[in-house]
């Protein structure tokens, strides 16, 4: 079990797929604020594009360093971990991105526990959640505190951890990403507008070249500091709107 | 899971020598300190709740049911609710105002516009939420988990719950305990509710009893009325010896059987909708 597999595609399949179990169908990546902010259905594609480029990469990159830095030198990968964590948390300001990746994190670690708990990637993760969570409250950086503050590793850093188990190479940990956006999107858009399943479909067949480039772009970092720090002020906007309104379909 | 009492002491620093439960699922949790123990999951969390579901079709009554519970149960045992809503958090809104339980420990879980899938094939959302209230209101003795408005067909997992109440109403009809259905037939609990209302609605409340009884193989069914005493005391001791069963040891949790496949409404869809399954 603590092997690295040769890259695999078949456990690339798995973890793209909707049907793992991590709370993912409660997701549309932001489709659904935007939507209701007056975003035109036409111009999914185009939010689909301006996540990759921003936000989206900024994730890919965290998983391909998260990655990295568990199948690196054992007395590292606990202060590495923490170091990519917090290198997401400095390039991810909005509590609501914060809390939503946080939450989905939760539902990929609870998937990795039962599945690869006794790989040295996951004990690295579980060593630095209690790192983190008993870190000083003076060397915190100021926020928000409470639900959002449980520390609770976001969704890239888990995932890049269990790409480790898994023996994904650092180019599919980046495309896992970026596929997994731009699905999220695209069937959410089925739930939100009238849309023809075909399409949206073919939103994705269009979005895999960038996709691909995306991922291309930062399958060579290693470092934190190298991690790009691609945000997006509209889109924390619309998802801090979204935490407050009180009918919707997803959560975020 | 062994028993537990109000009494516990705050959990143990990590590291400190203590013995806390260990979930038997996760056996490879002793290869690791308990520092990391306890991160897991909340495996090592100080107190694991009897997980009780709360289905049915919409409008029978199932966040009436719970408030009842709140109400009659809060002075005795230590509750928490989670409401799962398709659209709003409506739920968990009601709960909150009727007063009947602190507000905090009422939480939503939004379901993705598909609530059956979060009580059953991907429970993730609901585990997750239902830990929370474990570890911040520990001890707790029962997490009420309401699953969204539905049809017949749907179930908790029990990888989510551990044990379950189905609601039907008078209201809905007199034939539909006679239409089974795996909740109807083999949820821990049938509860046929707003008894008060079947001299308005025709229906014969014995007669709807002995049919539900009949589609259960003999499992428990109660007729329920919040005006009707004699039934919310039954409501309640069906609640204290399932919550003794669950802490014995004694209490299996139950699958009441898959959705059939089940048709949703979209007015949008070119055939009114789409026909699917979770199988």
């Amino acid at each position: 079990m603590t092997a690295v597999h040769p890259p695999t595609s078949v456990l690339f399949a798995l973890l793209a797929d909707a049907r793992l179990p991590t709370g993912g169908h409660t997701q549309s990546a932001g489709l659904e604020p935007a939507l209701l902010a007056g975003l035109a259905v036409a111009d999914v594609p185009g939010y689909i594009g301006g996540r990759l480029a921003t936000v989206t990469r900024t994730e890919a990159a965290v998983a391909v360093v998260a990655r990295h830095v568990v199948l690196g030198d054992p007395d590292e990968r606990v202060a590495g971990l923490r170091a990519v964590w917090q290198a997401w948390a400095a390039r991810t300001p909005a509590p609501a991105l914060r809390e939503t990746s946080q939450r989905l994190g939760r539902g990929y670690l609870r998937l990795a526990h039962r599945l690869w708990g006794a790989h040295p990637a996951v004990v690295a993760l579980d060593a630095a959640v209690v790192a983190e969570r008993t870190r000083p409250s003076a060397e915190r950086p100021a926020g928000p505190v409470g639900r959002s503050d449980r520390g609770q590793p976001p969704r890239p850093l888990v995932l890049g951890v269990v790409g480790a188990c898994v023996g994904l190479d650092a180019r599919q940990v980046a495309q896992l990403v970026g596929y997994d956006d731009v699905q999220t999107i695209a069937s959410a858009t089925l739930k939100l507008a009238p849309v023809d399943p075909a399409d949206a479909t073919g939103w994705v067949v269009a979005a895999a070249p960038t996709v691909e480039a995306m991922a291309a772009r930062v399958a060579h970092l290693t470092d934190p500091d190298d991690i790009p720090a691609s945000g997006a002020p509209l889109l924390e906007e619309w998802a801090q709107q979204h935490v407050r309104r009180t009918e919707r379909l997803f959560s975020a | 899971m062994p028993d537990h009492t109000h009494d516990h002491q705050p959990a143990p620093a990590p590291g400190q020598p203590h013995d806390h439960a260990h979930d038997h699922a996760h056996a490879h949790a002793h290869a690791h300190d308990d520092a990391v123990a306890q991160a897991r999951g909340h495996i090592a969390a100080p107190t694991r709740s009897l997980r009780l579901g709360v289905a049915g079709p919409v409008g029978t009554g199932k966040s009436s049911l719970i408030a009842l519970v709140c109400r009659e149960l809060s002075g005795e045992l230590a509750l928490g609710v989670i409401t799962n809503d398709i659209y709003t958090d409506e739920d968990a809104r009601f709960l909150r105002s009727a007063g009947v339980l602190d507000p905090e420990r009422i939480r939503a879980v939004e379901t993705g516009a598909c609530p059956h899938t979060a009580i059953r094939d991907d429970v993730t959302a609901n585990l997750l939420a239902v830990e929370d209230l474990e570890e911040d209101f520990a001890p707790l003795d029962v997490v009420l988990v309401e699953s969204g408005g539905d049809n017949l067909t749907a179930t908790f997992s029990p990888a989510l719950v551990d044990a379950q109440i189905f609601v039907l109403d008078v209201a809905g009809g007199g034939d539909v305990a006679r239409k089974g259905g795996p909740g109807i037939g083999r949820a821990d609990l049938l509860v046929v509710n707003k008894t008060d209302l079947a001299p308005y609605v025709g229906v014969d409340v014995p007669q709807m009893v002995a049919d539900a009884t009949t589609a259960r193989d003999g499992r428990p069914v109660l007729a329920l009325s919040r005006h009707d005493a004699a039934s919310v005391e039954a409501l309640k001791d069906w609640v204290r010896v399932m919550l003794a069963a669950h802490r014995a040891g004694a209490h299996v949790p139950q699958d009441p059987g898959p959705m059939a496949p089940h048709f949703h409404a979209d007015e949008d869809h070119p055939a009114g909708g789409i026909l699917h399954s979770h199988a």
